[in-house]
């Protein structure tokens, strides 16, 4: 018991800052959701005709969530549950995989494994702190929220929902991390996961029943494939408020976590349950300069970012041709709600989309370059990048190398994604050269992040990977909820996707354009004048 | 004689530490150079330099007569190097590793010359190119940047601790390889503390301490610094007559034999008195470049007193 305590303390020593600056995040996020709805929504009224437009727009409700009445609280959930649960569960993930996979990988395990914590002892460990973490955001949500003025029952299910959600995935990783030789890979699966629970439920809440009466909606079946499906089916602030669904994610969690010391208890330390094939005796003609390498280095996040980016695509630009048909055909008084919000008509709205469906592809393309971006630290403290420069390589070669890879990733991301979004919408959707031209223009910003990372690598190598996930955290947080926020136009000026042309508006100016994709060639350009002048900084 | 490596009043503050403090060292052209010392002394910190991985905060360095910092690549492509920890790329194989870093170096991997030296390396070293990094063992990492260092000819080759990890035997295809190499002109700085490896492949030796080289030389040259230990059984001598013995230092009895020490220059004026006592198991070892290390690591590692 006293190994036990000892092992859980020390996760906790090493993780402690990421605990707390999450549990900031969370209260932040619930906090500024819950009082921009009261903002933005303020009346009973506000909140009936907009929840109406969202019942006939599945397209929206993809994005947002299930439409659970007409009380601010109900609000809430509709607009900020599901994104929030997406949040926390890959926070959940990367935590179970930086402590279990991820170490073993590097040999701590086996370092562990080899003293009196047996084998066993360490992995109860991190199962309490994947417990003990969506509890911590649990309660910083549920605070959030009550922060934010809404009433406190459904804070707390709201909380403890999106926890359960959470905590599922603490078990999968778990498991996951048992069966796949290398953390990344893990990490790959287990977000992949993710995400998917997120769309399962989008489609859920797209292909349900709506009532407008009560201005709810009965998801499809699907939804109950989805943790995050199970986390909404709690409806916090709804009449029919209901604790059962938070029992399936916990039993998600139970059964996934023994399944995993099961397989922990039958195979070697450092081994996977899937075995290495044996790979190339010889390297192919590519692989023989640092951009091959950094190419090499890169192919799955590519790979597995850009099937994110054109699957995200189809599905925007199918529906939203889906959304001018409903849009036809819905009553008038949907066309009244749909004037006041778009300001202009049906037609500004399905422009307002392609816009948002571009945003959506432009973050899952700056994914790309951050974590593109940061292999340029891996590299460095792994001592991949002292071998490759202790060979007749420059630094600004190795560089820019390692830049160029993620920097051309995103835009042939963005350009297919554009291509298939436009081809999928067709002209009733919004027109093909609407939706590539958005999406082509989400490059200059999302190379910006690229240029911070960079950048960061030059001058705080340590912080590189810090800085990267917090910068493109908040710009995601900026780009889908900036406008919902309110916030003062400066401070919505500092996000790049606020620069981002809106190619499909009348009267789009591309000059904000022009300018990121400077500055992120300003910012590459210091970032490798500055790492040519300073040391190279091996180790974690 | 043309010096491949100058290095004078080098250098190196990390904050307040001081990782080298006024370094002297020079490295002839076909020598192999050991550069010995124990952990923490600044050995890697040297080949970082060396390297232009790091930049000296003062004193001259030169490689082949260039800065290494401003000309790193330039000089990179005439030098094979082996790093203290090696890092690989965990999903590349060994044998993908070998060819990207040969080829990083600006090797032909194509043309039959390292084509054949590679597979006697890989033969020589029992090594399997087909599995990932990833699931290497030490040794078997190590060996990956020796074949890679080795299968294409350098004019220098800096070497950090490059047997830590490998089996004897291994050991031995190491110390085949770099006197190869030696043959074919290259100038080698081997950086190590295992001393039996340094004192048999290297012909000069610069000691370091505390971030300065201490003591820098031939072995032979080195000897002249160091003492010759000599053991013979006691047999009832007195202590009057074991303090007859001219030169002797540190005599000490131990499981009745007499043990001393005598200055290597000064062996010769020793032996006529042993004789005369007619001492019985008489042993006379050389000194050791152990001896020669400890004398400098000494007040580090208090020897036991007899």
């Amino acid at each position: 018991m006293s190994v036990f305590r000892q092992m859980l303390s020390l996760r906790l020593r090493r993780d402690r800052w990421q605990l707390i600056v999450w549990g900031v995040v969370h209260f932040l996020l619930a906090y500024m959701v819950a009082s921009a709805v009261h903002t933005t929504y303020g009346t009973a009224l506000e909140r009936a005709n907009t929840i109406k437009v969202m019942m006939v727009t599945p397209a929206i409700l993809v994005f947002r969530g299930t439409p659970q009445g007409g009380t601010a609280g109900d609000m809430m959930a509709l607009l900020g549950l599901t994104f929030i649960a997406l949040i926390v569960i890959l926070q959940l993930t990367f935590l179970v995989v930086r402590n279990t996979r991820a170490e073993e990988e590097r040999g701590q395990t086996e370092t562990l494994a080899s003293t009196a914590a047996g084998r066993l002892t360490p992995t109860f460990a991190v199962i309490a702190l994947g417990a003990i973490a969506s509890a911590i955001a649990a309660a910083a949500l549920a605070l959030g929220s009550l922060a934010g003025g809404l009433p406190a029952g459904g804070a707390w299910m709201f909380g403890f929902a999106i926890g359960s959600a959470g905590l599922a995935y603490a078990g999968i990783a778990l498991f996951l991390a048992q069966l796949l030789p290398s953390g990344r890979s893990v990490n790959g699966w287990a977000a992949t996961l993710g995400v998917l629970a997120y769309v399962v439920r989008g489609i859920g809440d797209a292909a349900g029943t709506p009532h407008p009466a009560t201005l709810t909606l009965t998801p499809h079946w699907i939804s109950w494939l989805s943790p995050i499906g199970w986390a909404q089916a709690t409806r916090p602030w709804a009449d029919g408020s209901t604790a059962w669904p938070l029992l399936p994610g916990v039993a998600t969690f139970a059964v996934f976590t023994a399944a995993a010391l099961v397989v922990q208890d039958r195979r070697d330390v450092g081994a996977g349950v899937f075995a290495e094939r044996k790979s190339r005796a010889t390297a192919s003609a590519s692989l023989g300069s640092p951009f091959g390498l950094a190419l090499r280095l890169e192919r799955g996040v590519l790979i597995g970012w850009m099937a994110g980016v054109l699957a995200g695509a189809v599905l925007l630009g199918s529906l939203s041709s889906v959304m001018i048909d409903q849009l036809t055909t819905a009553g008038a008084g949907v066309s009244n709600a749909l004037d006041e919000i778009g300001g202009g008509g049906g037609g500004t709205m399905l422009q307002a989309f392609v816009n948002i469906g571009a945003l959506f592809s432009g973050l899952l393309a700056s994914a790309i370059c951050v974590q593109g971006g940061m292999r340029l630290r891996q590299e460095e403290a792994a001592s991949g990048a002292d071998g490759v420069l202790s060979s007749a390589v420059s630094r600004t070669r190795w560089m820019l190398s390692f830049v160029a890879v993620p920097a051309l990733g995103a835009a042939v991301a963005l350009v297919l994604g554009g291509l298939l979004a436009g081809a999928v919408a067709g002209d009733r959707g919004g027109g093909f050269a609407t939706w590539f031209w958005a999406t082509v223009w989400e490059l200059p910003a999302v190379l910006v992040f690229l240029g911070i990372v960079t950048l960061v690598f030059a001058v705080l190598p340590r912080a590189t990977a810090g800085v990267g996930w917090a910068v493109f955290g908040l710009g995601a947080v900026f780009g889908l909820f900036g406008p919902l926020f309110g916030l003062p136009e400066w401070l919505r000026d500092l996000a790049p996707f606020a620069h981002t042309p809106a190619v499909a508006l009348p009267d789009a100016s591309f000059a904000g354009g022009w300018a990121m994709a400077a500055l992120a060639v300003a910012l590459v350009a210091a970032g490798v004048l500055l790492f040519r002048r300073r040391d190279t900084v091996p180790g974690e | 004689m043309t010096a491949v490596i100058e290095a004078h009043g080098l250098t190196k503050h990390f904050g307040r530490i001081h990782a080298l403090d006024g370094l002297d060292l020079v490295v002839e052209q076909g020598e192999v150079h050991g550069y010995l010392g124990p952990n923490g002394a600044g050995k890697s910190t040297t080949i970082r330099i060396l390297l232009g991985l790091a930049r000296a905060s003062g004193g001259a360095v030169s490689v082949f007569g260039a800065d290494p910092w401003r000309q790193a690549s330039a000089l990179h492509s005439r030098i094979s190097t082996i790093p203290g920890d090696v890092a690989l790329w965990p999903n590349l194989s060994g044998g993908e590793t070998i060819d990207l870093l040969v080829k990083l170096r600006g090797g032909d991997v194509r043309s039959k010359a390292y084509a054949d030296a590679r597979a006697r390396l890989i033969e020589e070293f029992q090594f399997d190119p087909r599995k990932r990094a990833r699931s290497y063992s030490k040794g078997n990492r190590q060996k990956v940047a020796l074949i890679a260092a080795f299968a294409h000819p350098a004019d220098l080759y800096v070497f950090d601790e490059p047997t830590s990890g490998l089996d004897p035997l291994m050991e031995a295809v190491f110390t085949r390889q770099v006197g190869l190499a030696a043959e074919r002109g290259g100038t080698v700085l081997l950086s190590s503390h295992i001393l039996s490896e340094v004192e048999k492949l290297c012909t000069r030796i610069s000691i370091l301490r505390g971030g300065k080289v201490v003591e820098s030389g031939t072995m032979a040259e080195l000897r002249h610094l160091t003492r010759t230990s000599f053991s013979f059984e006691r047999d009832g001598l007195t202590d009057a007559q074991l303090a007859g013995i001219p030169g002797a230092h540190d005599v000490a009895l131990a499981e009745g034999r007499v043990t001393f020490t005598v200055d290597s220059d000064q062996v010769a004026a020793a032996l006529p008195a042993l004789g005369a006592l007619g001492v019985a198991g008489l042993q006379v070892a050389p000194p050791s470049l152990e001896e020669l290390f400890l004398r400098h690591y000494g007040d580090a590692l208090q020897p036991v007193e007899a």
